[in-house]
């Protein structure tokens, strides 16, 4: 759940969503859920000469499960909550 | 298991029909939109048919055609957004990305022999889903959404991957003649007083463990 409750923290914040497939969107994070399905606005795919088919796209949503990786905005990341928040997570595991 | 499109001729009822859906497993029809074009990957837009979303999967079946329809899982779909450009697509859409499994299944080759379309099917890696009416594009991604997180990912699924991955690595290393010319340089890895009678059952018991339990590895780690 710790992931889960960080990204709540990044709503409204911009985002990139790397999926399993190596495409890229960068967006804006509208909401995430349990299973870290992802939500994003104002997307942009960041590889569009590869991608150019989702350039129509303004918002999406991405499954959990196809996310590889999601890139923080440098001011999302508070490293003293997340310090916390980590060993919180380690000691009820 | 990620099957990606697939053919779906399961109707009942008079007339064109309707999905026959799996009432007993729990699925339940979510939405219905008629006058919905779709059109898979690359291939030309179908004409017209009729879109049912079930809490488990999507189902297109043709307004003309009893014959032709086609399901995808919920499961499947990695990725759904609209798309309104006209440049990209012609008209207004929701576009799908689906997850397909690795091509070189067995299953999948068995399949290429009875019926060729289901292969091709099975790698296709987009869907468009096009209807008439274009203010109705909101209402389905949204339902879309919904549907996503009725269906999470299955629990069981990394452990059958770990399997798989052993039992490809069980039989590289046993076939391989590589494996025989090493015995007759310095002992081998597992090799004991260059017996390998013994060297060669120590290898069976260490691959055994990886495919079972963790407790045996425990207690093989104990006696060496």
């Amino acid at each position: 759940m710790l992931f889960f409750s960080y990204f709540k923290e990044l709503v409204g914040k911009e985002v990139t969503v790397e999926l399993k497939n190596d495409l890229a969107i960068r967006g804006i994070l509208h909401s995430v859920d349990q299973y870290l399905n992802i939500k994003l606005e104002n997307t942009r795919v960041v590889d569009q000469e590869k991608y150019p088919h989702m350039l129509s796209v303004r918002n999406c949503f991405i499954r959990g499960s196809v996310v590889r990786y999601v890139q923080l905005p440098p001011d999302g990341v508070d490293i003293d909550i997340l310090h916390d928040a980590t060993r919180r997570e380690a000691r009820g595991a | 298991m990620i099957v990606g499109i697939m053919h779906f001729t399961d109707r009942i009822g008079e007339g064109i029909g309707q999905p026959r859906f799996d009432s007993v497993g729990g699925e339940e029809l979510m939405h219905v939109q008629p006058g919905v074009t779709i059109a898979l990957g690359r291939l030309s837009p179908e004409s017209p048919g009729t879109l049912y979303i079930s809490n488990r999967r999507v189902i297109w079946l043709s307004d003309t055609d009893r014959d032709k329809g086609y399901a995808v899982d919920f499961l499947s779909i990695s990725l759904h957004a609209v798309s309104r450009d006209p440049e990209t697509y012609p008209s207004p859409c929701i576009y799908t990305q689906i997850e397909v499994e690795d091509a070189k299944d067995d299953e999948f080759e068995g399949l290429d022999a009875e019926c060729p379309d289901e292969t091709y099917l099975s790698k296709i890696t987009e869907m468009r889903l096009v209807p008439h009416d274009p203010n109705q594009l909101d209402t389905l991604f949204d339902i879309f959404c919904q549907c996503v997180e009725l269906n999470p990912e299955p629990l069981e699924g990394d452990d059958e991957e770990n399997s798989w991955i052993f039992g490809e690595d069980f039989s590289d290393d046993g076939d391989q003649p590589e494996w025989h010319l090493s015995e007759d340089l310095a002992n081998p890895i597992g090799q004991v007083n260059g017996n390998p009678d013994l060297a060669h059952s120590v290898l069976h018991l260490q691959i055994n463990d990886q495919r079972f339990e963790d407790a045996e590895e425990m207690e093989d780690a104990n006696h060496n």
